[in-house]
């Protein structure tokens, strides 16, 4: 007797942890939490190969993929790359970059630089906006021989909106036409046919873009942002990101306060949006300095709607770089330099 | 109750039991599995991404087969002399994305520092170039103060002849190729280096935004260059611009003393080296006899940082792990 009740004693015991364990295997969901910890492993191996997966590799090097050791020297891609742009794919999202620009001497450099940096970047749309009464042939043979996907505008700032703010140049907003041309034609091309998955950004020709902000931005849902370097007097600005991967505020001195503390390069919105709500422009009445990005972005999404990216905001992948004005003291009053020359 | 072991078994299975029960009903509820499914889908779009770029790899190795051997072309080394300042990584970036179009090139970077850094160390890791990267730090009185202007002594100096040197030792005779000096904030069209490439002995072209003028050039007759249209000294041996012109590697071995001299006077440098290579007639015009303009001189602003340096004041600078 007491031998059958000490077998059913461990029995009762052992019954509902082994259900458990049983169970527990079997589950779905237990599936799932032993993903998460494989993905966070994953994550790393993927980066790593993002950054080699465009490249060839070298004969004679290890063929396979080294993770860099915290401390240890970055790992080293050797190889050649001669993409000019890479092809067209129906499965990646189209970038659609606004690039408003005007004459002054350093217009054909800084558009050049511009087109090397877009000829890396797939699926990518290029959309000059001149400031001026016609299309130039500086522009419009550059962008013929760079080889990119373009499309070429213009619109002229009228000479009362340029002087009428003179009294603060530095907070005359500029491009603002430009860009809203930019946005007008989108609106306009999209209107019959079906949208391409895609996003829109707005890129100054004097910025600098790492190649890893345009796959940052491509998978925008509505509106994405990023810091940006070389702001308001900062070393660089960046949205306020709270733990749980929401914008929450603006780290900015300049005027924290604004709705949208950031940079015209600091955001890109998806194209579905941009056609959802075709009153959203960048306003010019009424518009104070450093408020041009607040003019769009009010009518297009709150704060709590915004996506941070580049790690959460933690990464500075574009740099508001300006280009000095060269001083061409020794042209003269009659031009020493042959005018029929580009520059 | 008494504390018997029966009492403390029958606890235990009641216990145990209402566990499991609570367990086996919380894996049936539906659970708040959107943070599963954005990573999940991250994970799928990552993965998206790779295929395409796997894809276009292949498409771009079978058009490679095609093409002529790149081997074949001569080497272009391009010697880069940097500093550490805000806009350095910007600047380098930009001019890695250019350089990253050129066919059979290697980038020499020479750092102005004691030691590499890990800036630039990692930013030659991953930008898929060739690359050697070499440091030298110029000493202390013949570098400028921050309050100088930019002309008052010669930059780069040190690093230049520190990469000619790297390339006396590395290489022989019988390697080809052509070496040019790229400053780090200049423009550089990629029909450029085409043009480089063909350099018998030392070419050169038209330099942009130089010189006080919208471009520098040197003059050219009967597709000899006969003399140099500038503004600014003409009367230099060598008048033109860093960026105006490219040696070639059997040139530069063959006469090892030649270098840059650090004792020469505002915009010599240029002529200190080529005085030892080769004379004006030798010289090879480019760029359609010097007509078309395929790199400027351009320099970027240094950027405003009033509002950092009265946060930093305060003890509430940026974040300074995080690289700009």
């Amino acid at each position: 007797m007491l031998r059958r009740r000490n077998l059913l004693t461990t029995l009762l015991i052992a019954l509902p942890w082994a259900l458990l364990l049983t169970l527990w295997h079997q589950y779905p969901t237990t599936r799932y939490l032993s993903l998460l910890r494989k993905e966070a492993d994953e994550n790393v191996t993927a980066k790593a190969l993002f950054n080699s997966t465009s490249l060839l590799r070298e004969e004679g090097l290890s063929s396979c993929v080294r993770q860099p050791v915290a401390g240890a020297a970055p790992k080293v891609i050797r190889s050649y790359v001669y993409s000019r742009p890479p092809p067209w794919t129906d499965t990646l999202p189209t970038i659609f970059v606004i690039t408003p620009t005007y004459t002054r001497p350093v217009q054909k450099a800084e558009l050049t630089r511009l087109a090397n940096t877009f000829l890396h970047v797939q699926n990518l749309h290029w959309v000059v906006v001149e400031d001026s009464p016609r299309r130039t042939n500086l522009v419009s043979n550059l962008l013929e021989k760079a080889g990119l996907n373009f499309t070429h505008l213009n619109v002229e700032t009228p000479k009362s909106l340029k002087l009428g703010l003179s009294w603060m140049p530095s907070h005359t907003p500029r491009g603002t036409l430009q860009r809203n041309l930019g946005l007008h034609w989108l609106r306009d091309s999209f209107s019959n046919t079906q949208p391409p998955a895609g996003v829109v950004y707005f890129a100054d020709d004097d910025n600098t873009y790492s190649l890893e902000l345009f796959e940052e931005m491509r998978y925008t849902k509505r509106v994405s942002v990023w810091p940006v370097a070389f702001v308001g007097g900062l070393r660089y600005e960046s949205p306020k990101v709270s733990p749980a991967g929401r914008v929450v505020g603006w780290k900015t001195v300049f005027d924290p306060n604004r709705p949208f503390a950031i940079d015209m390069a600091g955001f890109a919105v998806s194209i579905k949006l941009i056609l959802e709500r075709p009153q959203a422009s960048f306003k010019l009445d009424g518009v104070k300095g450093g408020y041009q990005e607040t003019s769009l972005l009010k009518d297009l999404v709150t704060l709590d709607g915004l996506e941070p990216k580049a790690a959460n905001c933690t990464k500075v992948l574009v740099w508001h770089t300006r280009t000095e004005r060269p001083t061409l003291v020794n042209e003269g009053k009659r031009g020493f330099t042959d005018p029929r020359v580009e520059v | 109750m008494k504390v018997k072991l029966k009492n403390v078994f029958v606890i235990y299975f009641l216990v145990s039991v209402i566990g499991l029960m609570y367990a086996l009903l919380q894996l049936g509820q539906p659970c708040d599995c959107t943070q599963h499914l954005k990573s999940t889908s991250d994970l799928i779009h990552a993965k998206d991404k790779k295929l395409v770029q796997l894809q276009n790899e292949v498409k771009r190795l079978q058009a490679r087969g095609k093409a002529p051997e790149p081997q074949m072309l001569p080497v272009i080394y391009v010697i880069t002399p940097t500093y550490a300042r805000l806009v350095q990584k910007a600047e380098l970036v930009r001019l890695s994305q250019t350089l990253l179009h050129v066919k059979n090139l290697h980038w020499i970077v020479v750092e102005d520092s004691a030691t590499k850094t890990q800036l630039v160390s990692e930013l030659l890791a991953q930008s898929g170039l060739r690359f050697t990267h070499l440091h030298v730090e110029t000493p202390k009185e013949h570098k400028r103060k921050e309050s100088d202007p930019n002309w008052l002594k010669p930059r780069g100096v040190e690093q230049r002849n520190l990469a000619l040197q790297w390339l006396r030792e590395n290489r022989q005779l019988s390697d080809g190729g052509v070496v040019y000096f790229a400053d780090d904030d200049n423009t550089y069209s990629l029909h450029l280096f085409d043009e480089i490439r063909s350099t018998k002995r030392v070419s050169v072209w038209p330099v942009g935004l130089v010189g006080g003028l919208r471009f520098e050039r040197p003059l050219v007759e009967h597709g000899k260059v006969i003399g140099f249209y500038t503004a600014w000294k003409p009367n230099r041996p060598f008048p033109m611009d860093m960026a105006g012109f490219a040696v070639t590697l059997q040139l530069l071995l063959a006469n090892r003393e030649a270098r840059f001299d650090l004792q020469a006077e505002r915009g010599y440098l240029e002529s200190s080296l080529l005085q030892s290579l080769v004379s004006i007639e030798e010289l090879e015009p480019k760029a359609e006899n010097c007509t078309k303009v395929m790199v400027w001189h351009t320099r970027t602003e240094k950027p405003k940082m009033k509002q950092e340096e009265q946060l930093q004041k305060q003890g509430l600078g940026s974040d300074p792990s995080i690289e700009v």
